[in-house]
């Protein structure tokens, strides 16, 4: 009945990766969608190498912004800045356009979002508030 | 459900005749999202493509016949809603492009030229975005004081607490939502009228969530405004009217220049037309006001049992939602129009996504009431709002999609 909340995203959207608690004033970046009211903080944590060594969210949001969250979580863990920036452009080129291949894995489930217009934002939200970390950061270490 | 076209003293209605009055009700989907925006009878329809088709021209400026239809079509509307509302006359009511545009047509026009810095501003606590941004905009503007009338625990106003905070002089304006958008009870509004204007201060009503559902008097309201959109009643969308007290309008400042507001344009000055002209620069939404006439006088031919129906279904929604476990219905009862709600553990948009996989079409999100969403301490509900071509077996049908959502979700 309900080709959007597959198994695969339910699983996540049930029990997020990285769901924490990122009190107002300590994160990293925010991102808030206006036409709904969804928010998330994120914060994250680096290697001495300069790999993510974490991502953590604080989501008020749908299950498909929640799980969306949750896949960015152990996707993203151990890339450079650099490299999480091309992801970031890489899953803006595929959701809700071309969809994800085989190596993006449970990120599979966003395709086919495209039949549903209005969710598209949700599952992008948490990348909103990647790259504004991502550039605020550049910012303080260019 | 059985028993809910049965309501005691309102005698019976059928839903079924007036449904084939819309043609998009033949499609599958139960429209439970009639507070966003009413569907439109085959009435309202007709009408609009009428004047197209036959009287098409632009009105009060052309001496051909068709000019001379197209104004006779677009006054005749206005008269229309001037009859709806109690007006004292039609050039008491300006068409506008809606609630929103009405507001901000008063708030700018002649507020900001009455307020000042230590003046307040009243709005309540549980007003629409459109009827907070405009008075929060002018009182920052102005240096003014925004106050909020509070909610009760139980949603309504705090009629008591505006009394108190009530100071004479200083008091200038207050605006009010006749019905909450979100809580879908009617506000003590003909209280709030009353207190500001003894106060010596005016009053703007946002009737938008009232008109389709509760008898119009705007004399009785005591109000000094009073604005709704058309799209929430049955007419066409981008089409409303603002009302106001005949000597008011002569004080409001058009805030739109062009065509058609004239009387007089020099190189560096200009005069105004009469009220309400001035305040309608431009080519005016001729095919909306007469759309919006036909929707008022196809309302006016439903019977006291439809509106008594619709209230049923809203009230009989919110009583079985209420009993759902999880669910948690806003508001402290009065549902006429309209039940918001929320599902514990599961995202207003996932509720109603899953509801619009099974065919019914509710809102979610926050509802343009972000001050009173925080107050009720969620980032967004769900919401069903009814007409009377709903039918009790669309209210069933919610509450089987509410438990769906849980099976999905938990």
């Amino acid at each position: 009945m309900m080709e959007l909340y597959q198994e695969r995203l339910l699983t996540h959207a049930k029990h997020p990766q990285g769901a924490g608690i990122v009190p107002r004033g300590t994160e990293d970046a925010e991102a808030i969608h206006p036409g709904c009211g969804d928010e998330i903080r994120v914060k994250l944590a680096w290697t001495s190498e300069g790999t993510l060594e974490a991502l953590t969210h604080e989501m008020h949001g749908c299950a498909v912004s929640v799980a969306g969250a949750s896949m960015a979580v152990d996707f993203l863990k151990g890339k450079t800045r650099k490299e999480i920036v091309a992801t970031s452009s890489a899953f803006a080129a595929r959701l809700g356009k071309t969809g994800f291949e085989e190596e993006w894995g449970d990120f599979r489930a966003f395709n086919g979002i495209e039949r549903y217009p209005a969710r598209i934002h949700c599952a992008g939200l948490v990348w909103k508030a990647l790259e504004q970390a991502l550039a605020q950061e550049s910012e303080h270490h260019p | 459900m059985s028993g809910l076209e049965q309501t005691p003293g309102h005698g019976t209605f059928d839903p079924g005749a007036l449904r084939r009055q819309f043609a998009i009700l033949g499609r599958e989907e139960a429209w439970l999202d009639n507070a966003a925006t009413t569907q439109r009878p085959e009435a309202v329809l007709r009408a609009m493509d009428g004047f197209y088709r036959r009287h098409n021209a632009n009105t009060r400026r052309s001496v051909h016949r068709l000019g001379a239809e197209a104004t006779a079509a677009f006054e005749g509307a206005r008269a229309t809603v001037a009859a709806f509302l109690g007006a004292a006359s039609p050039d008491e009511v300006v068409f506008t492009s809606g609630t929103t545009a009405g507001i901000n047509l008063v708030a700018s026009g002649l507020a900001r030229w009455e307020i000042g810095p230590g003046d307040e501003v009243w709005i309540t606590g549980l007003e629409h975005h459109s009827n907070w941004l405009p008075w929060q905009q002018v009182a920052q503007l102005m240096g003014a004081t925004l106050k909020v009338i509070p909610l009760t625990p139980d949603g309504g106003l705090d009629v008591e607490a505006f009394r108190r905070g009530l100071a004479a002089h200083r008091t200038k304006w207050v605006a009010v939502a006749w019905v909450s958008n979100v809580l879908g009870t009617e506000t003590a509004v003909r209280e709030v009228c009353a207190a500001a204007r003894a106060a010596g201060a005016r009053v703007l009503v946002d009737g938008a969530q009232g008109v389709a559902h509760l008898p119009v008097d705007v004399q009785a309201l005591g109000c000094d405004f009073f604005a709704f959109s058309g799209h929430k009643m049955y007419g066409p969308m981008g089409i409303g009217a603002l009302w106001g007290r005949r000597h008011l309008l002569e004080q409001m400042q058009p805030s739109v220049f062009g065509g058609e507001m004239v009387a007089r344009v020099e190189e560096r000055t200009a005069t105004w037309a009469e009220v309400p002209y001035r305040f309608e620069a431009g080519t005016p939404n001729a095919p909306g006001a007469v759309g919006l006439g036909a929707a008022i006088e196809w309302l006016q031919t439903l019977p006291a049992a439809a509106h008594a129906h619709e209230a049923a279904l809203a009230l009989a929604a919110a009583e079985k939602l209420k009993q759902l476990p999880g669910v948690t219905v806003w508001g402290g009862g009065g549902w006429r129009s309209l039940v918001s709600f929320s599902v514990e553990g599961i995202h207003p948009h996932d509720v109603a996504q899953v509801l619009d996989s099974r065919g019914l079409s509710i809102r979610a999100g926050h509802l343009c009431a972000q001050p009173l969403m925080r107050r009720l301490g969620v980032g967004a509900v769900a919401r069903a709002s009814f007409a009377p071509y709903n039918t009790p077996d669309e209210v069933q049908r919610l509450l089987n999609g509410v438990r769906a959502a849980q099976q999905v979700f938990t």
